[in-house]
Order: structure tokens, then sequence, then C-alpha cells
């Protein structure tokens, strides 16, 4: 699974990306005279927007030989945005997914030239179609593909985001809140791994942990740093 | 199981009694709890900490979260997504989901969280 923007090479000599048939991947809709616009950088020239069962490719008609692409694996979000305040141009708005600063497969990029790396850093990206009626179908277009590609690893990322310090912090004690709310489970039975009371505690854990980590917005913990 | 339903406290930006469920495990419990809550009012916080409330428009089996006459919570932090009115999020990368008190039922939670824990 590649986070990030990437520079994307395979062009045919029409323009059109050479896609990955052999994975399945398919055209789903051409915007041409697309725009786009990569963080707070100015909006490149227009160009053709590609938008396939796996992931989004604008090529520019500017510059040969110039395109990014995104898989949908990594657009966490996709929005319309009309209000000129925000932005001049009605777009469609998108949050990417990048690589934490420490990932195994960063020797490889290393070695490549810093244009790839600073695409590999963006985190918002808008497409800006010439004619705004677009909009409403490219974010149509942009939430099909997304439903087509869910997380291969959902389960594993989702446990990064909680269950690990759990062991080394049983001095925590849980809000009488969730003990409250849940204990009429307690009485049920066993699952195969562990009882409810097991995850009540489990449970109050959490809650109190998240609160630690609400607070750390605005106070330093001693703990771990 | 791996269930986390708590009452959110201390917490100035939401209402006391709102209800947080996080997406851990039990995504099918979740996706046919959510479905219960369309049209409702939900504040989905992402990974990245940013927080969208809105109506909840529709969800699939992977959380994917569409809302609708959406604003972000934090606007000082993030100004650019004033203007975003509809918005599809990607269940991945959601943190929470904020439910309303009065979208709330605890009895049928309790009911599905019991489900669940026979089926496992």
């Amino acid at each position: 699974m590649v986070l990030g923007l990437y520079a994307f090479a395979d062009i045919a000599a029409d323009g059109a990306p050479h896609l990955n048939s052999a994975a399945g991947e398919e055209l789903v809709r051409v915007e041409r005279a697309a725009a786009v616009a990569l963080g707070s950088r100015a909006p490149e020239p227009p160009g053709t927007l590609f938008i396939t069962t796996r992931r989004v490719i604008w090529v520019s008609e500017v510059e040969k030989g110039k395109a990014y692409a995104v898989d949908f694996l990594a657009v966490s979000l996709h929005a319309v945005s009309r209000d000129p305040e925000a932005y001049s141009s009605p777009c469609i708005y998108t949050q990417i997914e990048t690589e934490d600063g420490s990932d195994e497969e960063s020797d490889e990029s290393d070695s490549e030239v810093n244009v790839e790396t600073e695409l590999s850093k963006v985190t918002e990206m808008r497409i800006i179609p010439s004619d705004p009626c677009q909009l409403d179908g490219l974010f149509e277009a942009f939430s099909h593909c997304a439903e087509l590609n869910p997380d291969p690893n959902a389960e594993s990322d989702e446990e990064n985001g909680w269950a690990h310090r759990d062991e080394g912090d049983e001095d925590m004690t849980g809000g009488s809140d969730a003990e409250c709310e849940f204990s009429d489970v307690n009485p049920i039975g066993q699952t195969d791994e562990h009882d409810i009371t097991h995850a009540v505690v489990e449970l109050q854990i959490n809650d109190q942990r998240f609160e630690d980590a609400e607070e750390a917005e605005h106070e330093t913990h001693g703990n771990g740093h | 199981m791996d269930l986390s339903v708590f009452h959110r406290r201390n917490k100035s930006q939401v209402n006391e009694k709102d209800i947080i469920v996080t997406s851990n495990f039990a995504t099918q419990l979740f996706f046919s709890y959510f479905k219960e809550l369309v049209g409702k009012e939900v504040t989905v916080e992402l990974k990245n900490d940013l927080a969208i409330r809105g109506t909840l428009h529709s969800v699939d089996q992977y959380l994917n979260i569409k809302l609708e006459n959406t604003r972000v919570v934090d606007q000082d932090k993030y100004p650019h997504m004033l203007s975003v009115r509809n918005c599809f999020i990607r269940g991945s990368v959601v943190r929470y989901v904020l439910l309303p008190q009065d979208g709330v039922d605890i009895d049928i939670l309790h009911d599905a969280t019991r489900r669940e824990a026979r089926g496992g």
C-alpha cells in the first residue's frame, strides 16, 4: 500500500496513463482541463484527471511527462469546496495520508530526486475543474472508488492507535461512568479470547488513556518524555 | 470484543453527555448501529485530529462516512475547510464518532454488544 502522492511516469503517447489492468484497474472517469493544486502551492496549469478504480492520476497537458498519482487507499477525505472565501475556485478538496517520518521503505526514496520526497509529503490536494458543474459528479466518482478500496489491514491499523501501552499502566483507574454503563454486561459470560470483565477493564483503561491524550495537547506529561 | 463506548467528560466543545464510539473492532456492529443514525448530527474526529461535525448522510460496511452540512469544529486550525458542505471520510482514518445523546439508545447498544459477545 502506497501512501502519499507520487510521480507517475507510465504515460502512453496519447497522454493517457497505462493502467495496471493485471490488477483489475479500470478507468472510471476522465476530466479534461482540470487544474491541480498541491498543498498551499498555486494551481498547476490544467491537465487531465483520470479517476480509476484504484487511484487518481493527473497528467499535465502543458508539461510533457509531468504527472501525479495518489492511491485511493491514501485519500483520507474528499469534499466539494465551493466557498470563494476558503478557496478562490470551486474544487474537490482532498486530504492525503502520508508515510510517517520513519518508514521502512524510505531507503528507496532516499536515492530519488528531491521532488519525489516533496510529493510524498503533500497532505492536501485540490482538483479544480474548468467547469464547476462537474464537481458533484467528480465527488460521486471519488466516493464510488473510495468504497472500492477498503483498507487491507484495517485491524492492525486500529490496534496501533489503541491497544498498546495497556499492560504497563495497570495503576490507572478507570472512569466510573463507563463502569456504570456496562455493569450489567458482566454476567453474560465469556468470549473465546477473554472474558467480559477483562474487556470492561480495558474499556476503562482506554477511557483514561483517551483523556490523557486530550490533555497532552495543552500540558506535557512527564510520562515517557 | 473490543467495543469502547463511554461518556465523554470534561470537554468544552461538545455536550458533556455526548457519547463516543470508537471504531476499533466490531465493525459490523458499528455499521448496523450507525445506519440507524443516518440523518442525525454527529462529529467525526480523524486520526489527524481534524474534527468535522455534520449530518450523517450515509455509512458503509467499511465505516466510510458521508457527512452533509459539515463544519469543522476547530475552524481556526483548519480555515480552508470552512466551505466544505459535504464530505466523504475514509473509515480507516476515523478515530471517533461522537453521537448526540438523543441519538443514542443505550438499550439497543447493550443488546448489540450482548449479541456480539455471544457470537464471539
